[in-house]
């Protein structure tokens, strides 16, 4: 488990010190996938150094199963994490990597076989780092993570770059951390990603957290649904579920060609059955969810660093 | 928060304890990290072929001018000469263990399984100045039996005893010790070019500008720069009389290099990683 309380960084900056993670509290639970999402420069890196105690925190506290993660005999054992997939020698080979990270924390060198096979590197791990492509870098960076075989896992941006397989296999992988009873916490700017992959969400944002809550309560707290509409006579429909109270906005077509209604407040069957009582024509009707994506621009527009115009994310979106 | 997230910490994980590793454990893992890449092998086989190599060429280029009568030198001050090439390959194997390590990032994985910084810095300094010490006594001592043969020839040979002996342990001594102030000022600096290039200018030019700075003042400067305090123990004939004696010399480097070493404990453990 994962215990932020209160935590602060500010890295002193020019212009007075920048705040980067601003008194956040979150707790980490075992046995699911904890989505740590934000935009780029949200802070979440900077969180994950904080619990593996390479940066400082300014004030507040981190802990790591019950105790500051400095403060471990072993480490490795307790926590394993994934911080950047190149924080290795390109020089050393990978069982090489593995072997000196091993012997730092007393754990026994047949453990490095294990984790080689378990991230399917054993056929290159007498080669260098330096010649592994992305996907083998994030595979070895897992590989020592799970070294120490920790009840709490981290990983920060571990699809990043990856290709599709390469994502569905870290997918997989976490998924089966969580259902062993681990504590998973996985960052990612990646949302799409985040909802086939995470249980529980903690988004971030200029420092602060957003949101703290299942993934379930998540989309329906923040991702807005709405039923579209397309009829020869779009007018018409249009006024006559006005009159029944929905909210009706009419938009150009996603296709180009003509355009449809974006209809709240009514479900489908309601307005099926309103449209057929006056004799009209349907031509669609859909229910559509915007996806997690539209729910996480929505949530955090306002705390985005650096943001394109509200247009062109709209544009952007659908 | 249910039970098992109450159970799950103490039945799987270890007691905690303000310890951290073992020094032994961060010992091992150091010394795997720096005998597992191939730059390590190629500095100190350069340092041993250069250190020892240029030694013997120079004795045999000039053994029989040595012995002549127009000599004026003396033959112990090119029993060591290649020593000179292998304190810059040191140099260059104290900075790429630590710099390496920042310019890789590999720096995060090494504090993040090895939290008790102090540690770290411990067990890298012993590594590099054991394995620097053993090959560079291995140098000196290559350096003065190849030399040797051909001083002898002449009949100027130099035994390995007093000075001589004094000068290949010596030899080993500051290479291990100017590869230790590398160590120190890569932590301080964390990157390579930066360090070799300081490490350098401090000990071969900064020592002979220091000449330039007159009176007492400079005199002293002179004395107490690391690389002219710390070589004379690793030369059998001094080339500046007006240094400090060899072993005050090198312990006044080996406190500079302590002082060094603090400040660079101090730093790594205040600076984020």
């Amino acid at each position: 488990m994962i215990r932020a309380h209160a935590l602060t960084k500010r890295f002193p900056d020019k212009d007075g010190d920048r705040v980067a993670v601003d008194g956040i509290d979150f707790v980490v639970e075992p046995g699911r996938v904890t989505g740590f999402l934000g935009p780029n420069g949200a802070g979440k890196s900077t969180t994950m150094r904080m619990i593996l105690g390479l940066d400082a925190p300014t004030s507040g506290t981190v802990s790591v199963n019950g105790h500051r993660y400095a403060a471990a005999r072993a480490p490795l054992r307790e926590i394993g994490a994934l911080l950047d997939a190149h924080a290795i020698h390109p020089g050393r080979s990978a069982r090489d990597h593995l072997r000196w990270m091993a012997a730092s924390n007393g754990i026994p060198t047949t453990r490095v076989g294990e984790v080689l096979e378990l991230v399917g590197l054993e056929s290159v791990a007498g080669q260098r780092a330096g010649k592994f492509s992305l996907g083998m870098g994030q595979r070895l960076g897992i590989a020592a993570a799970m070294l120490g075989d920790p009840p709490v896992v981290v990983l920060d941006e571990p699809v990043n770059g990856l290709d599709p397989e390469g994502i569905r296999w870290v997918r997989t992988f976490a998924r089966q951390l969580a259902d062993e009873g681990r504590t998973v916490f996985i960052s990612s700017h990646l949302m799409s990603e985040m909802s086939l992959m995470a249980d529980h969400l903690v988004v971030i944002g200029r420092g602060r957290i957003l949101a703290d809550c299942s993934m379930a309560e998540f989309m329906s707290d923040h991702a807005a649904s709405y039923v579209r509409v397309k009829a020869p006579a779009l007018t018409e429909v249009g006024r006559l579920l006005q009159a029944r109270d929905a909210e009706v906005e009419m938009v150009a077509s996603g296709t180009g060609r003509g355009s449809e209604l974006r209809v709240t407040g009514l479900d489908a069957p309601a307005i099926g059955e309103a449209v057929a009582a006056q004799g009209l024509v349907l031509h669609e009707l859909t229910l559509v969810r915007s996806s997690l994506e539209d729910a996480f621009m929505a949530l955090t527009a306002d705390s985005v660093e650096f943001h394109a115009s509200t247009a062109a994310l709209e544009g952007a979106g659908r | 928060m249910t039970a098992t997230t109450v159970e799950r910490p103490s039945a799987t994980t270890p007691q905690p304890s303000p310890s951290g590793p073992g020094f032994g454990a961060v010992l091992r893992s150091e010394w795997l990290k720096l005998s597992t890449v191939r730059s390590t092998w190629w500095t100190l086989a350069a340092t041993f072929v250069l250190g020892a190599g240029l030694t013997v060429l120079i004795c045999w280029g000039n053994a029989e001018w040595l012995a002549s009568g127009d000599a004026d030198e003396s033959p112990g001050s090119f029993i060591t000469w290649g020593m000179m090439f292998a304190q810059i390959t040191a140099v260059i194997l104290g900075a790429l263990a630590v710099t390496t390590e920042y310019s890789t990032g590999m720096i995060r994985s090494s504090l993040a399984a090895v939290p008790a910084r102090g540690k770290v810095l411990a067990a890298k300094s012993l590594v590099v100045t054991v394995v620097l010490f053993v090959v560079g006594t291995l140098t000196a001592l290559a350096g003065w039996a190849g030399g040797n043969w051909f001083l002898d020839r002449e009949g100027i040979g130099i035994a390995l005893e007093g000075d001589m002996l004094r000068a290949v342990l010596g030899g080993g001594l500051f290479v291990a010790g100017i590869g230790l102030f590398s160590v120190a000022v890569g932590f301080l600096l964390r990157h390579t070019a930066a360090t070799i290039s300081v490490v350098l200018a401090l000990m071969l030019i900064l020592g002979n500008m220091a000449n330039l700075v007159p009176g007492t003042f400079g005199e002293w400067l002179v004395k107490l720069m690391p690389g002219n305090a710390g070589s004379a123990v690793s030369m059998v004939v001094p080339f500046n009389p007006t240094l400090l004696d060899p072993w005050t010399g090198f312990g006044v480097f080996a406190l500079e290099t302590g002082a060094l070493l603090a400040l660079a404990h101090v730093l790594l453990r205040r600076r984020d990683a």
